[in-house]
């Protein structure tokens, strides 16, 4: 009993009851048993952030939490971004538009990031942005593209 | 890599917890942020038997700035600290200590007591607990605790908790008027663990240093505050000239004082001689805000 | 208006906005990871916690009877039913070494695999792994390759005398006599770290049984599909028909995905032995002990000079700690032999000499990674011009003004027998020199020096050859060419075009640029062009992606095969529409006579071929699908010259990178966007090999850079904005391309290293081993106590 548990949870608007083996991750349990695999694994040690979703609210590293602890909890993937009709978020347009990703491999964890980021300072300067990303790793674009389209998005006035 | 099995409890009262965490003794982990402990059970660097998750414990989420002292209870986040309008401006030296810990979705997650909890030699929250003369609240089955911060770290990665115990809240009182504060560390990325850093707290009445504190980061045993130093420092005036003078003294008790030991990022000589470099920065940015030179 | 004459917006030049990014922006890529199969079984490994042992005993009862645990495969049980990995033929080879895919008597490196578990799952699979017990006989570690290489040195591999993997000496021009007569002689010891590529994504396969008509499926998170099939069918003792690789989206490659590795070897194996699919993904620990390693070379360099400055010659003697195996495919031989044999770069250098080895250690393999070799070597040279341009007072980029190959001398064959044609190495570091505005930051660095701050300007310029054809080995001195890549051209019956191609792409949007460049060959709409990859049973032959060569190769056989196809659409569109062929040209999708009187849209042709083709001739109506190989035969020289300027904080010895301009020659542009990206995500890797990122052994060889946070890759914070200027020129290449997705790495570690040694220099001190941590600036400094 204590190894397992039941949980429920809204993931991107739609609501989930599962149970599920305690010492599974909230990232693995998005991947494995939602099928959301937009939330990507890159070390399983909290560094890299490509396994960042917004959870109630807040960005945090989905590889360091338990499915268990997300019982009750709203959750936003990557696959959540999209508007109702299928359209992109401005933050997914512009990326795309600023070419800033290569491998594609960071990007949901730099997606949920920029969101916040423009959510709790909606006018950063390039060195806030570039802060504000420093705990998301790319390897392929130098950031340059990434800082480029979130200051794109900051000028859009998204709310 | 996976965690290996464990029993998960997630109680929503202090006293079920604590029964929880008393029945599983040395075999029992608290999970509260879990930004130091998920990587650890994802590592197998730690296989606990039993995981007691504080997080529906509502009573512990308490953040609390009165007349006599801040309260942070065991399931405020960092990101909670810095969202504060009163800890910016009352407790300034957490405040800035707070900006420095990791990045936004850890600060999001990872609670203040975790981080004093886990004593990382190399954290910020130990040190900062320690030069402002905090309290830590220990709670088991056997009833409440208050430990002064120093003796609540006994060396990295330890502190004086018994088996089934944990800190329920921590306590900061308010810094005396006159006061200037600073946090600093060197880290070879911003938000790493730092190489070495300091917190420095300093009390000026008419040019004259009537109180201060300095504690330094990742030497090893967890906080080291420099009692030599301070005294050195008190009833010392600190104009300009004196101040230069008093804080390079300063760094070189620091280097004398300190024992650090080799890691991959840095040897114990480079960490020796950081711990001087930040001791004396973060004097002299304490006492430029305490409106001294 | 005039609409004499209907041209089509050239789309190669254009930043079109990649369509195959949109998935992945969306969140709907399909990594490995993402592939889920029926009945699919999951692996973990047992891996060696020791650098170098014999394996007396592995017990894995207790494994095996854990419930969901479905096997443990040993390497005594692979022995004789697969063909382990012999390090492939070299001329300049040390002896042969044997790679067991588990394994079998003795374990050579922390992290070797030892076992392979199966389970129900990974968790299990992984709780099986710790109830495995080994039983070592620990054996001395050679862990340091200068002594590994004495006699009487711990032998990694019996066959291998005084562990050499791979040794080479050249000479080219009489050097002793050049060093004994020259007016200046500049030598000195460089240090470069040991480094990986750090994909964001690492390793792994998915291997079915019977999927489809194959008897073997394995995804792949690799760079070449069919060098891949091609010796697994090897390996597995199979028909290569029967074999069928796919690469899924891959989270980054750059040459650590171009290797051929054990563990999807033994996924394989396991599938076929099973019947049932079997997953394996290397998480980020075993990434950082499995997956090859890089660089680490110890080179002693020495150049000769003439009073004005003109290099003469140069003399180098290299070590490389090339780890305990020699990679699959490639041999040991990639950094010993780059490093030493590139060396000259884009300077005039009429003679050199060299030692190199490669000395085998109980390290993980070294393999290739971005530019392999080059960063070191020109790193080192280019410090080493500005210890004699400062012997000699000459300004760092009027030294290298005088040394560089010129527009006029080409085409220049360098003392290496490389032949320098079609390259604009002047150029690039005239333009690079006046957007930095290069004497007022030699002026505010004065005033900067006179303040008390610390500052220093780096100048490199580098020579990157790409895209090489069939004339030039891969590795020197393996028999391995890259040969010919082909590209398939279909028009599908509606009129749109498909491009197929083994080319796979970790983000270089290669289906962009094969799009880019159809169009413009064929008239074909872009949005009526669609491109699929990196799957051996519906793309034709390619080698695959390594080496800057995918975009001149994949665009190669594109245009080739645009040629024929287009020759048969006009044939066919002339006998429609009555008209002479010159007459007809093809324009947005539509052939249409130049004047415009008479049209028809590739949609009623592709029809009419398809469905309705009783009136047309059978010799006109071949069927429109080209495919075409294409080789370049020889390389193309890319180049770049890199300006940067950085603060160095005298008390904590950190750097900071304040300016950064980088001019680049890559020949014909595709998609300047993605160019970009290559060039700017280049430096960025580069200034990590400069300032961060190194892996740590100790003496016993264990590794102490096993996580992320241990092993330290730039964030946004480490890398400033890179300005980015072009000074192209097109290569003799077909379209005129060069690669670009390597050379900006060499020149970053350069300009990087220059900068802090230019800083450093001011205050009597200096800087030869990299990366730059704070604490070797420090030394550099004399502030600590060492050698930096």
């Amino acid at each position: 009993m204590a190894r397992e548990q039941q949980i429920k949870l809204t993931v991107n608007g739609r609501s989930y009851e599962k149970t599920v083996p305690a010492r599974l991750s909230l990232a693995d349990f998005l991947r494995d048993h939602l099928h959301l695999t937009g939330t990507h694994l890159g070390c399983e040690h909290g560094v890299c952030g490509a396994c960042t979703i917004s959870m109630n609210g807040r960005s945090a590293r989905s590889c360091l939490a338990l499915a268990v602890q997300a019982d009750g909890a709203e959750i936003v993937t990557i696959e959540g971004l999209r508007a109702e009709d299928g359209t992109r978020h401005p933050m997914q347009q512009l990326f795309l538009e600023n070419f800033a990703l290569q491998c594609g491999y960071c990007t949901p964890g730099f997606l949920i990031t920029a969101i916040e980021l423009l959510r709790d300072n909606p006018k950063p300067t390039e060195h806030e942005v570039r802060e504000a990303i420093s705990g998301n790793l790319c390897r392929c674009s130098g950031y340059q593209a990434i800082v480029d389209a979130i200051l794109a998005a900051s000028r859009l006035e998204l709310a | 890599m996976k965690p290996a099995w464990f029993d998960y409890y997630a109680p929503h009262a202090l006293d079920e917890a604590l029964h929880l965490l008393g029945d599983a003794g040395h075999d029992g982990r608290v999970l509260a942020g879990g930004q130091s402990l998920m990587p650890m059970l994802n590592l197998r660097i730690l296989s606990p038997a039993v995981i007691v998750d504080i997080n529906r414990i509502e009573a512990l989420n308490r953040l609390h700035a009165g007349a006599d002292g801040l309260t942070v209870g065991a399931l405020v986040r960092h990101a909670d600290l810095l969202r504060s309008p009163d800890v910016r401006e009352g407790w300034p030296l957490l405040w800035e200590a707070t900006t420095q810990v990791a990045h936004m979705a850890i600060r999001n997650r990872g609670t203040v007591c975790g981080s004093v909890s886990h004593n990382d030699p190399s954290a910020e929250h130990p040190s900062v607990l320690v030069t402002m003369g905090g309290t830590v609240i220990v709670a088991g089955t056997a009833g409440h605790r208050e430990l002064p911060a120093e003796a609540f770290f006994t060396g990295a990665l330890s502190n004086a908790l018994e088996p089934g115990e944990m800190v329920v809240e921590l306590r900061y009182p308010r810094q005396p008027t006159g006061t200037g504060t600073a946090f600093v560390e060197f880290a070879r990325r911003l938000g790493d663990f730092a190489i070495a850093g300091a917190a420095a707290m300093l009390t000026i009445r008419d040019g004259i240093c009537e109180r201060a504190r300095l504690t330094v980061v990742g030497m090893g045993d967890g906080p080291l505050r420099l009692r030599a130093v301070e005294e050195m420092l008190t009833a010392h005036a600190l104009g300009q000239k004196e101040a230069q003078d008093a804080f390079a003294e300063a760094a070189a008790m620091v280097v004398a004082a300190v024992d650090p030991t080799d890691d991959v990022h840095a040897s114990a000589a480079y960490r020796r001689h950081l711990a001087g470099v930040m001791a004396a920065q973060a004097l002299e940015t304490a006492l430029a805000r305490a409106g001294g030179s | 208006m005039s609409d004499a004459r209907f041209v089509n917006q050239r789309m190669v030049g254009s930043s079109v906005i990649p369509d195959e990014a949109i998935p992945l922006v969306e969140g709907d890529g399909r990594f490995l990871n993402d592939i889920k199969l029926p009945g699919m079984y999951h692996v973990a490994f047992l891996r060696s916690q020791h650098a170098h042992a014999r394996l007396i005993a592995v017990d894995a009862s207790e494994a095996r009877k854990l419930p969901g645990v479905i096997k443990v495969l040993t390497g005594q049980e692979l022995l004789g039913k697969v063909d382990p990995f012999r390090s492939m033929p070299n001329r300049f080879s040390g002896g042969e070494s044997i790679q067991h895919w588990l394994a079998v008597d003795k374990v050579r490196f922390c992290g070797e695999a030892i076992c392979a578990v199966v389970a129900e799952d990974r968790a299990t699979a992984e709780d099986a792994v710790d109830l495995i017990k080994v039983d070592y006989d620990p054996l001395p570690a050679v862990t340091d390759p200068r002594l590994g290489e004495l006699d009487g040195a711990p032998l990694v591999h019996e066959a291998c005398a005084n562990n050499y993997l791979i040794k080479r000496e050249y000479e080219r021009g009489n050097v002793d006599e050049i060093f004994r007569d020259a007016h200046t002689v500049v030598k000195r010891k460089f240090k470069i770290g040991r480094k990986q590529a750090l994909c964001l994504e690492g390793r792994g396969c998915v291997a079915g049984y019977r999927e489809n008509t194959f008897t073997l499926t394995v995804w792949m998170s690799h760079q070449l599909p069919y060098v891949v099939r091609h010796y697994l069918a090897k390996h597995l003792r199979m028909a290569e028909t029967d074999v069928r690789v796919i690469i899924p989206h891959t989270g980054g490659g750059f040459g650590q995905k171009a290797s051929i590795y054990p563990e999807e070897f033994v996924c394989a194996h396991l599938a076929l032995t099973l019947r049932r699919p079997v997953k394996w993904v290397e998480d980020r620990i075993e990434n950082m002990v499995a997956s090859t390693h890089a660089r680490d070379q110890t080179i002693e360099l020495e150049l000769a000079a003439d009073k004005d400055g003109h290099i003469l010659a140069i003399s180098s003697d290299i070590w490389v700690d090339v780890g305990a195996y020699s990679t699959y495919l490639w041999s040991a031989g990639m950094e010993p032999l780059q490093t030493a044999g590139l060396m000259p770069g884009p300077y005039r250098i009429g003679a050199m000499r060299y030692r190199t080895r490669g000395v085998a250690t109980n390290k993980t393999p070294v393999g290739p990674y971005r530019a392999v070799g080059r960063p070191s070597a020109s790193a080192s040279l280019e410090l080493l011009i500005d210890e004699m341009a400062r012997k000699l007072k000459l300004d760092p980029v009027e030294v290298r003004l005088r040394n560089l190959i010129s527009e006029e001398a080409m085409p220049y064959r360098s003392a290496n027998n490389l032949v320098h044609d079609n390259v604009n190495y002047i150029p690039c570091l005239k333009l690079s020199v006046l957007k930095s505005d290069y004497d007022r930051q030699r002026a505010e660095q004065r005033e900067a020096l006179a303040s008390g701050k610390l500052r220093g300007i780096g100048v490199a310029c580098f020579a990157e050859l790409t895209g090489l054809g069939t004339s030039t080995a891969v590795g020197p001195g393996t028999l391995l060419q890259p040969g010919r890549d082909a590209a398939t051209l279909r028009l599908e019956t509606s009129g749109v075009l498909t491009i197929a191609a083994a080319l796979p792409s970790q983000g270089q949007r290669i289906m962009t640029a094969m799009r880019q460049v159809a169009s413009d060959e064929l008239g074909i709409k872009l949005e009526d062009i669609t491109s699929i990859t990196n799957d051996t049973a519906t793309a034709p032959y390619g080698f695959g992606t390594f080496a800057s060569r995918t975009a001149v190769f994949g665009s190669g056989a594109v245009i080739m095969a645009a040629r024929e196809l287009r020759k048969r659409l006009l044939a066919m569109a002339a006998f429609l529409l009555k008209v002479p062929v010159e007459d007809l040209t093809i324009v947005n999708s539509v052939i249409q006579t130049v004047d415009r009187s008479r049209s028809i849209s590739l949609r009623d042709m592709a029809e009419k071929s398809y469905f309705s083709a009783k009136d047309i001739p059978q010799e006109l109506n071949q069927g429109f699908e080209v495919t075409s190989f294409y080789d370049p035969k020889f390389g193309s020289f890319a180049a770049g010259a890199h300006v940067v300027v950085v603060d160095v904080d005298p008390k904590t010895g950190h750097v900071e990178i304040v300016r950064y301009v980088a001019t680049e020659d890559v020949g014909t542009v595709i998609n300047p966007a993605v160019v970009e990206g290559q060039i700017v995500g280049g430096i960025a890797q580069g200034i990590g090999e400069a300032l961060l990122e190194e892996l740590v052994y100790d003496d016993a060889g264990q590794p102490r850079t096993v996580t992320l946070a241990d092993y330290l890759i730039p964030s946004a914070l480490e890398i400033p904005r890179i300005e980015l200027h072009h000074a192209n020129t097109p290569s003799a290449a077909l379209g005129g391309f060069k690669g670009c997705g390597e050379g900006s790495i060499i020149g970053a570690l350069g300009a990087v290293a220059c900068a802090i040694s230019d800083a450093l220099s001011r205050k009597g001190g200096d800087i030869h081993s990299f990366p730059a941590t704070p604490e070797r600036v420090l030394k550099g400094l004399g502030v600590l106590p060492g050698d930096a």
